[in-house]
């Protein structure tokens, strides 16, 4: 477990090597002076104080926990009590959160410490973390092209060293995309593995807490802390911890398949599909057997995510009205105030979806758009329960080109929905999919069938020592 | 009604790049033959008990600040809608 930085940051602790109070406070400064505009708001006193605890806990000789101490990073769209939570948006710019998060407090009762509320594409709503009242997130390799969204924030946190992991939130790519762009690990689990209680609600049918790292083995550790039923969520269904032994065994993986239409288009850069070509035909050459699998055109599932997350998050965001929370500002009637305050208040890429979501929910056209997504996602999850009798593992690009520059993607939106094209079908599926470093400029995505987590994770190592 | 009063957005207009996207769903081949049942709900044999949980002091406190309208130590909603 050399690279993970969870294992070596735990024995310094124990070893007296570094106090936890330093290591707080060398990445919390770190997070203060960086210009990728990372940060929302920094959780200073309640980092250090916890920091001080620890300390406390291993001076008077007591075992920690291998997350005791640990700084991390959280996607400014979770709840945690008493912290600013503003989905980077002016509606909520301060709004306080009353309780915390399921995942996140069970990271707390692990001994994690939280550093940072970390920049994204407001609520969720972006592949570039440009819309967002805090400024565009900066790529931790070339602060000229964007960090990927939305968890654009926690992945450059990540890359960077500023967090030593962080929690994105997916729903048609949000964690996956911006770990490729970064260069780290991002993982989006078996829908309902992690509570999404306390989650701010982008698409309910599809969002899912991701974490973000440098590492197989962090990303593992992290995954066994937040997996687990809640009952406050309904979604969420009891789940194994996964162990390192289960997932460094990788004899187990014989069949590996690929989507031949996302490789064979005229829209992936030919980098990304040379790059890609060539680590098939590594994979090919450890004795796996490769397929060639027939799944639906990008546009089509672009579409149907689309579709279905627009009227999602109409449902979801009609509650932001300013009555009972968020900047309300007055207008001569109420259903004034209420629509001076999102018109005031909602990014125009939050406007633009929420109107979208509001005509494919609207009468008369629910049937031919809505009700037919519905039906393709159908159609997807089927052809997905169809490929994994033949495979184990679908291997992806995550991205057809390498990041754009910062700018560019608010200019056109459709250019921007169609980036998503090789993310979104996973989340329609319900899949696990994790996002390794490796194989083409943004990465690889892994996907095994539903609650086949731990298969992912057992891949990513084979790859790790493959290509 | 208008995509702006179903929004509660000023002035809101469909975009035409949603409306792109929304094109490839309206010709997307239709599979008459699927009747699948929707499994993305919930299901009823395992929902959590229907009783009232007091929030603890801290919450209450925390929604009490976050909201915008206060009068005489009351806290303002909406009595109808007007219209």
């Amino acid at each position: 477990m050399m690279e993970s930085q969870i294992h070596k940051i735990h024995q310094q602790l124990v070893n007296k090597e570094i106090s936890c109070t330093k290591l707080v406070q060398e990445r919390l400064d770190l997070l203060k002076l960086n210009t990728h505009n990372t940060v929302n708001s920094l959780l200073d006193t309640l980092a250090l104080a916890s920091a001080a605890k620890v300390d406390a806990k291993i001076e008077s000789g007591q075992e920690i926990g291998l997350l005791e101490g640990i700084p991390f990073g959280i996607k400014d769209v979770y709840m945690v009590q008493g912290t600013y939570t503003t989905a980077s948006s002016d509606l909520l710019k301060k709004y306080k959160s009353p309780y915390t998060a399921t995942a996140i407090q069970k990271l707390f009762a692990a001994g994690a410490i939280p550093l940072v509320k970390e920049n994204c594409d407001s609520f969720g709503h972006g592949s570039s973390s440009e819309n967002t009242i805090f400024g565009a997130v900066k790529n931790a390799n070339n602060p000229n092209l964007v960090g990927g969204g939305s968890s654009g924030g926690s992945a450059v946190n990540v890359a960077k060293d500023y967090t030593v992991f962080s929690i994105g939130g997916d729903t048609g790519g949000s964690v996956r995309q911006p770990a490729g762009y970064n260069n780290v690990y991002g993982f989006k689990p078996t829908y309902g593995r992690i509570s999404r209680f306390g989650l701010m609600a982008y698409a309910s049918s599809t969002d899912c807490v991701g974490p973000i790292a440098k590492s197989i083995e962090d990303i593992r550790i992290v995954l066994n802390a937040m997996s687990g039923k809640d009952i406050k969520d309904q979604t969420t269904y009891p789940s194994e911890t996964i162990s390192a032994a289960t997932i460094s065994n990788t004899d187990a993986i014989k069949t590996v398949g690929y989507f031949k239409n996302f490789i064979e288009n005229d829209a992936i850069d030919a980098k990304v599909k040379s790059d890609f070509l060539a680590t098939i035909e590594k994979i090919k050459a450890k004795g796996i057997q490769v397929k060639e699998l027939d799944f639906f055109a990008s546009d089509t599932l672009v579409a149907t995510y689309y579709t279905l997350a627009m009227a999602e998050t109409a449902s979801n965001l009609s509650r932001l009205d300013g009555t009972n929370y968020g900047n309300r500002i007055e207008g001569a009637s109420l259903k004034d105030t209420y629509s001076i305050t999102r018109s005031e208040n909602f990014s125009e890429e939050t406007k633009r979806r929420v109107v979208g979501g509001n005509q494919v929910l609207s009468q008369g056209f629910s049937d031919e758009i809505y009700l037919k997504g519905l039906s393709v996602r159908d159609q997807i999850a089927a052809n997905f329960e169809k490929d994994f009798h033949q495979v184990d593992i679908i291997l992806s690009p995550v991205t057809p080109s390498s990041p754009p520059k910062i700018g560019d993607s608010l200019k056109d939106p459709l250019a921007m929905y169609l980036s998503d094209a090789y993310t979104v079908g996973f989340s329609l599926g319900q899949l696990p999919t994790l996002t390794v470093p490796q194989g083409t400029e943004t990465g690889l995505q892994i996907t095994a069938a539903k609650n086949n987590d731990a298969l992912v994770l057992k891949f990513a190592n084979f790859l790790k020592d493959t290509i | 009604m208008t995509v702006d009063i179903l929004s509660s957005i000023k002035g809101a207009k469909p975009s035409e790049s949603v409306n792109k996207l929304f094109d490839v769903i309206k010709n997307a081949n239709k599979n008459t033959a699927l009747n699948t049942v929707h499994t993305n709900a919930v299901t009823i044999d395992d929902l959590r008990e229907d009783v009232v949980i007091d929030s603890p002091q801290m919450e209450k406190q925390i929604i009490i600040a976050n909201f915008p309208k206060e009068k005489n130590g009351y806290l303002v909603v909406s009595k109808v809608i007007e219209e």
